[in-house]
């Protein structure tokens, strides 16, 4: 029992991570409707900026992030602005690849900069932990899914109740009556981003404190892609909740196949977050959470 | 219309970059050899001059007999009246797993030639150059043998060839060309293929010494997991600590772990459900630092050891500091990079690292994986035979290289059968935050019973 | 796919073809070309000819007469990519018959292409050896990669009929990564992530077409025979797909593609004609990963994730959806690019090769060259994002004009 329990708490742990990264795929399909594969480079540009800020900086852990944060923001914005607005109402497709350019390169000068030794983040967390019911909380697991919650909220707020989020919204909704509204729609694309870049960056963060991070961390935000779809493409809730379920059924698999299913293979952790957004979209073709798409002849 | 111009420009240009390297200036690949003259008389294009500087080497005119070796100095040449001989390097050196090794071992490898040019005038009045003709793999086979195919014929042999599945997918291709291979990649197969010269002990003997030393050290043990990537590298040393744990009447305990620091979960659990007395680690820095860290956090007191990859120095600056001080050993095919022995000190004076890089094993693995190649040219240019086949069959009568004390004398054996060729002794470090390596040495060639009965009859992997 | 206009594009394709008045002309002169108008069509079968203008007719011809001559014109090196772009256009024309004729986004191409590259190897592997080897002749071998591809390619069909757009998209790479499991589980198969097997051996009546040798009284290199081996299946698979696209089948698929509830109640049964789709498109993939194989000499279970499957979209994007000759347009771009980008240090001899930057700067050349591998790709598309085949229309229409503008 106390198994799973802690199972349990170490797959929240992990899934906050994740759900900040789908949060980001989630905010910029909803406004461009395209999946941008560089999401992941982004994490790995954030967590690498912190690391080095932290540790070979001598910066503050909360300063550093506060610094990445800006950073992150105005990347995100420049990259849209850039590269990405002269594609407006060019087929999705086309910019996704797109983005996975901009992963590439951006990727490689990440790698330049985290160099040949693996970067420790300089968190506060560490591997601390404190025992509460015979189930353990690593402390980052705990900063990981407050900073998510906060994050979270501050996100519903600003689309509940700015004017920039209510524009975000109806933009979301319908670009060409948003426009017809006086909505500037291309400062919309540019905030999406940011944000985005933002909330890879944070993710980054989590998933680099306690360790190190190295030239292949990237490859954790492709995670994020059964979150979104499990939690359904176009919703925010949906994402975190994807994210979380995510790192749940790893933590789960992760524990209890090799007693329980060990004919599955090893490792099947890694495939299984899979294997549930398979099974969640044959019952909901849109995910969890997400606006089936009206059928019109 | 203007910007149909510059695309058609833009066009033209990439077809004429793709026409500039056109048969005409390869030699004829030495599979085509005699009995077909008219392979090389058919060229159309035959003397068309070339105007593309990358195969614009002085290799085209002047050696078309003895590809890889001309009469022209090298590009960085040293010795103004030398000729030049070309060794290829195929490497990971951007985005592919072992992005973070690929460089450090090209500069390695690069230094050590440095030396020998500068040292010792060349070998047989060449100097030899690895850095015109090295090439980025990505770590994939595929890659590999389209980049082997640009360099084939304007090199003697491929000093570094980085990974196991790149370098068994152009061994076929080595074999037409009558060159050899170092390979960066430590497993039990390549012993079997003389066309290979490995350099040290494979991972399942440093496996097997990491077990026998600990028993030697610490005293008997009841389990033994190991911890391992589902990759030629877990999987060569996974064998090893399971012969070694039958030596030893340990039970052993195989986990397979994914890589990645989230993904270490599993592994973490099964060390604090089975508390074994040693926990052998096949992973990266980053997955060893999650598991050693995270396991000692939860209360683990039983020890670890890992592989040579598996360490990196900025472990001491994480949070699982402490966990290595105390708790980890390290086991490699070499001594660490501090280490006060002829090879490495000149390795570490000719390396001259700039500031911000740190030295560590991969730069001893690039240096070290030059010594074959170094012997191999000295014995072909002895016996006047200064061509791909000359020095193949030199490497292949091999039966010691002089390592300069960077290897066991044993190591180098090429001519001898795969049982005899294998390497058994490793090399242990243990952690310390004074050396840049952030390892020193525990024991030097350290060969255990285990690895020394042994019977290399084939690979290891063959048998997990 | 992000509803590509196909009728907009074959318009583009064959501007010049006249709105038809059946009924009058086929009676009088079915198939026959007025001799004075060469480009007037006389007939709807002759506007939906396999080349059905002259021009047409004679490029490909011009290409394919250049094609054969080539293994004697280029190196060994450029011969070997062509080899492997040639079996990518394969799989890129699988690809563009379920995702751009279609409409089914499918990001599970590289698991296909796995199926098939492991059948492929599994019965031509010499039965001897550790991994699983059948010893057959590769004649079989490749038909037998594509039914194997093409029969997992119906099996997941279902998937599509009940899911749309980028959900089928992220679902269909769910195979890739469970793919990935299998094939690093399965190493009596595979032999295992790092080290792989040996890939498919190309054996036509004892006559090694992966080795140098005598073939037909000619020495030939490995790579000249593989280049006219993946030419020769790529002609014919192109040839088949072009004439499938133009038959009930493909108007069906675009039909299903433009408004698939629209197509559904013309009486086009869906489930039947995606399972097609998928079921035809795997077996090109299937035959792509065959020949893919056939000149990589080795199969690492790792080669077959995400990238793959992009790259493979990749080509059909760049080369431009929903054509054929844009499928192998596209698939010899994204081959041909890291080799383009591998000449950074002839363009920029000022970037320094020391991996450890002593003399300063920000980049050594092999990042440069991984960072051009990116912006090239980015450039071309912003630039450019009807893909080559728009590209070609382009300059096409330019030509047709001069000197006028327009």
């Amino acid at each position: 029992m106390s198994l799973l329990a802690q199972s349990l708490v170490n797959g929240l742990g992990q899934g906050a991570a994740y759900a900040l990264i789908a949060v980001g795929f989630v905010i910029i399909y909803k406004s461009t409707y395209v999946i941008s594969f560089a999401q992941p480079a982004l994490m790995a540009a954030g967590a690498t900026a912190v690391a080095l800020l932290t540790v070979q900086g001598g910066f503050n852990f909360f300063v550093a992030v506060a610094i990445t944060v800006v950073a992150a923001a105005a990347l995100g914005f420049g990259i849209e602005r850039s590269i990405l607005r002269p594609m407006v109402g060019k087929p999705v497709f086309i910019v996704a690849i797109i983005t996975l350019g901009l992963d590439v390169v951006i990727r490689i000068i990440t790698n330049r900069f985290i160099g040949f030794e693996v970067r420790p983040m300089g968190d506060p967390w560490g591997l601390e932990r404190t025992q509460v019911l015979g189930i353990t909380f690593q402390h980052r697991h705990v900063a990981a899914f407050v900073t998510a919650g906060v994050i979270l909220a501050l996100l519903y707020a600003f689309f509940q109740y700015t004017r920039m989020g209510l524009a975000m919204r109806a933009a979301a909704f319908d670009q060409e009556t948003a426009l017809a509204q006086g909505v500037n729609v291309g400062t919309v694309f540019g905030l999406s981003w940011a944000f985005a870049a933002v909330l890879a960056a944070i993710a980054g963060v989590f998933i680099g404190a306690g360790s190190t991070i190295d030239q292949g961390t990237w490859v954790v935000g492709l995670k994020a892609l059964p979150a979104i779809i499990l939690g359904g493409l176009d919703s925010v809730p949906g994402a975190v909740i994807g994210g979380l379920a995510v790192g749940i059924v790893e933590a789960l698999f992760a524990t209890y196949q090799s007693t329980y299913m060990p004919w599955l293979g090893s490792n099947f952790s890694v495939v299984a977050p899979y294997v549930l957004m398979l099974l969640v979209l044959m019952v909901r073709p849109y995910g969890l959470f997400g606006t089936p798409e009206v059928q019109r002849v | 219309m203007k910007h149909t111009m510059w695309r058609l420009a833009a066009l033209v240009f990439l077809l004429a970059l793709v026409v500039a390297a056109c048969r005409a200036d390869e030699d004829e690949p030495t599979e085509a050899l005699p009995d077909d003259p008219d392979a090389v008389d058919e060229e159309p294009v035959d003397d068309e001059p070339d105007d593309d500087p990358v195969d614009d080497d002085p290799v085209d005119e002047e050696a078309m007999d003895v590809p890889g070796i001309t009469e022209e100095p090298c590009p960085d040449g040293i010795n103004e009246d030398n000729g030049c001989i070309y060794v290829g390097s195929l490497n990971d050196l951007t985005e592919g797993p072992f992005s973070a090794a690929g460089p450090l071992i090209q500069d390695a490898a690069e230094a050590f030639w440095r030396r020998v040019n500068e040292e010792e005038g060349g070998i047989g009045g060449y100097d030899v150059d690895i850095s015109t003709y090295v090439r980025d793999n990505l770590y994939q086979p595929e890659v590999h043998s389209e980049v082997y195919q640009e360099i084939r014929n304007n090199i003697v042999a491929v000093g570094i060839s980085l990974g196991s599945s790149p370098t068994i997918a152009v061994e076929e291709d080595l074999e037409a060309d009558s060159m050899f291979a170092v390979p960066m990649a430590w497993n039990s197969d390549f012993i079997f293929s003389d066309i290979i010269a490995e350099t040290g002990p494979n991972y399942c003997v440093d496996s097997m010494n990491a077990v026998d030393y600990y028993v030697d050290e610490r005293g008997d043990i009841a389990t033994i997991m190991s911890i391992h990537y589902p990759n030629d590298y877990g999987q060569d040393a996974d064998v090893g600590v399971r012969i070694a744990a039958e030596t030893h009447g340990a039970e052993h305990i195989g986990v397979q772990t994914p890589p990645g620091p989230e993904n270490q979960g599993d592994a973490i659990q099964r060390i604090a459900a089975e508390q074994p007395d040693l926990v052998i680690l096949t992973t990266n820095p980053t997955d060893a630092g999650a598991i050693v860290g995270e396991s000692v956090a939860a209360g683990y007191d039983g020890f670890f050891i890992g592989h040579g990859p598996t360490y990196n120095v900025a472990l001491l600056d994480s949070p699982a500091a402490d966990a290595f001080l105390n708790f980890y050993w390290n086991v490699a095919p070499y001594a660490v990079y501090e280490t006060d022995l002829p090879g490495y000190n000149a390795m570490r004076e000719w390396l001259d690292l700039p500031e911000g890089i740190l030295g560590n094993n991969f730069h001893v693995a690039g240096w070290v994986s030059q010594y074959p190649v170094k012997t191999a040219l000295e014995a072909a240019a002895e016996n006047d035979d200064l061509t791909r086949e000359g020095i193949l069959a030199a490497k292949q009568s091999l039966t010691a290289v002089e390592w300069e004390g960077t290897l066991p004398d044993e190591a180098g054996n090429y001519a001898g059968e795969p049982n005899e060729r294998a390497v058994r002794a490793s090399f242990l470090s243990q952690p310390d935050t004074e050396p840049e390596s952030g390892v020193t040495n525990l024991e030097l060639e350290f060969t255990g019973p285990t690895a020394q009965d042994y019977d290399f009859s084939e690979p290891c992997r063959d048998n997990y | 796919m992000s509803t590509v206009n196909d009728r907009e594009r074959e318009d583009a394709a064959s501007p010049d073809a006249p709105p038809l008045d059946d009924a009058q002309s086929v009676s009088r002169t079915r198939g026959r070309r007025l001799s004075r108008r060469p480009k007037l069509y006389t007939s709807y079968r002759q506007d939906m000819a396999l080349l059905n203008t002259p021009s047409k007719r004679n490029a490909v011809l011009a290409l394919l007469a250049f094609a054969a001559v080539s293994p004697w014109l280029f190196a060994d090196s450029l011969l070997f990519i062509f080899a492997v772009a040639f079996a990518a256009a394969i799989g890129a024309i699988g690809l563009n018959l379920v995702t751009g004729f279609a409409g089914q986004v499918s990001l599970g191409h590289a698991f296909f292409i796995a199926v098939g590259a492991y059948t492929a190897a599994a019965f031509t592997g010499d039965p001897d050896v550790r991994h699983i080897g059948l010893g057959m002749q590769w004649v079989v071998a490749v038909p037998a990669a594509a039914l194997t591809a093409g029969l997992a390619g119906l099996v997941i069909s279902p998937l599509a009929v009940r899911l749309r757009g980028l959900y089928l998209a992220i679902v269909t790479l769910g195979l890739v990564f469970l793919g990935e499991h299998i094939w690093k589980e399965w190493r009596s198969l595979t032999g295992g992530l790092g080290a792989g097997r040996r890939g498919v051996i190309v054996e036509v009546a004892g006559a090694r077409l992966d080795r140098a040798g005598e073939l037909f009284g000619i020495f030939m290199t490995a790579q000249q025979k593989m280049f006219y081996v993946t030419l020769i299946l790529l002609v014919a698979l192109a040839i088949l797909a072009r004439n499938l696209t133009r038959s009930a089948i493909g108007r069906a698929w675009s039909a299903i593609r433009d408004r698939d509830i629209a197509a559904e109640i013309m009486g086009i049964p869906l489930t039947k004609y995606k399972a097609m789709a998928f079921g035809i498109s795997s077996a090109y993939a299937g035959v792509a990963g065959a020949l893919l194989y056939s000149v990589t000499r080795v199969i690492d279970p790792g080669s077959f994730n995400l990238l793959m499957s992009i790259q493979y979209i990749a080509m059909i994007l760049v080369g431009g959806v929903a054509t054929i000759s844009g499928a192998i347009a596209g698939a010899l771009f994204i081959s041909f690019l890291p080799f383009i980008t591998r000449q950074a240090p002839v363009l920029f001899p000022f970037i320094a090769t020391d991996p450890a930057l002593r003399g300063g700067g920000l980049i050594n050349v092999f990042q440069l060259e991984g960072i051009l591998y990116g912006v090239l790709i980015i450039a071309f598309l912003v630039l450019q994002p009807r893909g080559l085949f728009g590209l070609w229309i382009k300059i096409r229409n330019y030509w047709k004009g001069w000197p006028f503008s327009y």
